[in-house]
């Protein structure tokens, strides 16, 4: 092969492999620093992924919306609309198909279930990554706080900006459940 | 210490079979010839040494450490990556030698993934596995053609097949984007075939392909599971076929992974079909448009393999097994006016199958083909031993026979050989 062309080759090639990730960060900073943040009550779960490590399972509590939608079916992909409730956590108000024309946050999600009157999803943003020593832990601790009447909130801190959303921390009685393990560890 | 060379040359030395000069002549060939190979061993170790400390960063990384910054876990994501990139770009401006480029080239891909899905983890991207590892597949091609390296070339075959299962059998969805990733390593193969046929490294690739597309397939059934039987022996009759080829004539058996798992999967899936409970099992209907294209895909490959075949006139013998998978097709599209029979029909085609390559084997004197042929027959008869309708008797009859049969067709051959061997004797004496 031609050296210029070789050299062109190589240069596109490493291009493309900085621009992957790097897009991915870009994107995802653009939701954090410029999204609105919204609260979604959870339960942690944890199980592991063979290249990225150990995460934890967000089961949240938000998974249908009332709808009055025939339309929507298993599998389809619908925008599901939020606002924030009195005590500041996120609920879903309507679900729909396609976008409506408001401006009310909203989150992109497939539909697991419809019945006459509700639409179930599942959120999207349910993995979060721990060090491997902190995720089953972190599991664990929630379970015996909830089952001692000691948790006050347990919800994950989402950033939504258009059709994204990034999941940037989960809260346990208002601290980073990273630190909530290691507080627990010293209790 | 002495090669196994020299050793072997001193003892025909000593047994006066050459004499000095010719001695030292095969020794410098030999000392000649090693020279002038790549440092094969350095690149093995290379390229596992990259493998193992990708995978150990990878690794390391998914340990996800709390400690740092989402900043500083960012820019180590770009770590592995870049130091990758520079060592790529340094073997391949200086020209280093390939066992270094397999080494950088392996260290990249690896580097890609790490990179990746670090970026993942600190942003907490779910993302699914199959996307993840398109991208991965997709951004490390250019290493194949560039680095021309053959481990990155399995690496891709590999992953594309993970790629692929990951998708349809876990996802069920189907996987188009696996025929790309072929076709893309597709260029590379081939001119392998044509630079260099003889290598180890050629004919590692004419098992990783078929198998690839062997694992693959099942991944593009989409309405019919009755109808795998089908793709899967349409898919073998067209590895037996390419097997047939003339490019694999001087090939030994070992060499030609497409004849081996052509032959082998055509038996294995007409044994299965040869009880007629499968054939009860079967459904004959809910098709999809895409079931049709790929099934007439197939037929159309094996139908222009055999043309080609008869036209380059290296279709000499009547094979059997080069037309199973169209035989087959042809009872499964017919079965609705056989009545019952095509169970029957399969039985008849295993035994001529059988039949044919015990005969075969007898007339190329080899008993590999002979005894392939006896066990063939003899996996039937097991077969049958489950169908419990059969007298105990007939079944144990059979099995004599057939035990008779592999005592005498190996006497025969073996008959065969020592008159071949005492005529050779006979002629070289006059």
């Amino acid at each position: 092969m031609n050296k210029i062309i070789i050299i062109l080759v190589f240069g596109v090639m490493v291009l493309a492999q900085l621009f992957v990730p790097g897009n991915m960060i870009y994107q995802q900073e653009a939701v954090l620093t410029e999204g609105t943040a919204y609260k979604f009550k959870t339960r942690p779960i944890d199980p592991t992924d063979p290249l990225r490590g150990k995460y934890i399972f967000l089961d949240y509590q938000m998974n249908f919306v009332a709808a009055n939608n025939d339309s929507i079916s298993y599998g389809d992909t619908i925008y599901v609309y939020i606002e924030n409730d009195e005590n500041g956590f996120a609920v879903a108000t309507k679900a729909s198909k396609t976008p409506l024309d408001t401006e009310q946050d909203f989150i992109v999600t497939t539909a697991t279930n419809s019945y006459d009157d509700s639409v179930h999803f599942n959120l999207p943003f349910n993995v979060f990554y721990m060090e491997e020593s902190k995720a089953y832990e972190a599991e664990v601790y929630v379970r015996e706080a909830n089952r001692d009447a000691d948790l006050e909130n347990c919800y994950g801190l989402v950033y939504i900006k258009g059709d994204k959303a990034v999941l940037n921390d989960v809260i346990v009685n208002d601290i980073s459940i990273k630190d909530y393990v290691l507080q627990e560890r010293l209790d | 210490m002495k090669s196994k060379i020299a050793n072997d040359l001193d003892e025909l030395l000593t047994a006066n079979v050459i004499n000095q000069e010719v001695k030292e002549n095969i020794m410098q060939y030999y000392l000649h010839k090693k020279d002038a190979q790549p440092n094969r061993l350095f690149a093995i170790f290379g390229v596992l040494g990259s493998l193992l400390v990708g995978l150990g960063i990878i690794l390391i990384l998914a340990h996800n450490w709390d400690d740092f910054p989402r900043s500083v876990k960012t820019i180590w994501a770009f770590v592995p990556l870049v130091i990758g990139q520079m060592f790529v770009g340094y073997t391949l401006l200086k020209n280093r030698k390939p066992a270094w480029k397999e080494t950088a080239a392996t260290f990249l891909f690896f580097g890609i993934g790490a990179s990746i899905s670090l970026v993942s983890q600190v942003y907490n991207i779910k993302g699914e596995m199959s996307s993840f590892l398109l991208t991965w597949i997709v951004l490390a091609i250019p290493l194949i053609y560039l680095m021309k390296s053959y481990a990155v070339t399995l690496l891709h075959l590999l992953f594309a097949t993970i790629y692929a299962c990951n998708l349809g059998y876990f996802n069920s969805d189907i996987p188009w984007d696996y025929v790309l990733l072929i076709l893309a390593v597709l260029p590379v193969y081939l001119g392998r075939l044509k630079t260099m046929p003889k290598a180890n490294t050629t004919v590692i690739l004419h098992w990783l392909f078929p198998l690839s597309v062997l694992i693959s397939l099942g991944n593009f059934i989409s309405g019919n599971d009755s109808l795998g039987f089908v793709l899967y022996i349409l898919l073998f009759s067209i590895f037996y076929n390419i097997g047939k080829l003339s490019y694999f004539k001087n090939a030994s058996l070992r060499g030609n992974g497409y004849l081996i798992l052509g032959s082998v999967g055509t038996i294995i899936t007409l044994l299965i079909t040869s009880f007629s409970w499968v054939w009860d099992e079967f459904h004959f209907s809910n098709y999809t448009t895409q079931d049709y294209a790929i099934t007439i895909v197939l037929v159309i490959i094996v139908v222009g393999l055999i043309a080609n075949m008869f036209r380059a006139s290296t279709l000499k013998e009547f094979n059997l097994f080069q037309f199973a998978g169209l035989i087959f097709t042809g009872i499964y599209i017919s079965n609705a006016t056989l009545v019952g029979l095509s169970p029957l029909l399969i039985n008849l085609l295993i035994i001529a199958l059988g039949i044919i390559a015990i005969v075969i084997g007898a007339k190329r004197n080899k008993y590999s083909i002979l005894n392939y042929g006896l066990v063939i027959i003899t996996a039937l008869i097991t077969c049958r031993f489950f169908d419990t309708n059969i007298s105990f008797i007939v079944r144990g009859l059979l099995f004599m026979v057939i035990g008779a049969g592999f005592f005498g067709a190996n006497y025969f051959m073996y008959r065969k050989q020592s008159q071949l061997q005492s005529q050779l004797k006979l002629k070289e004496d006059e």
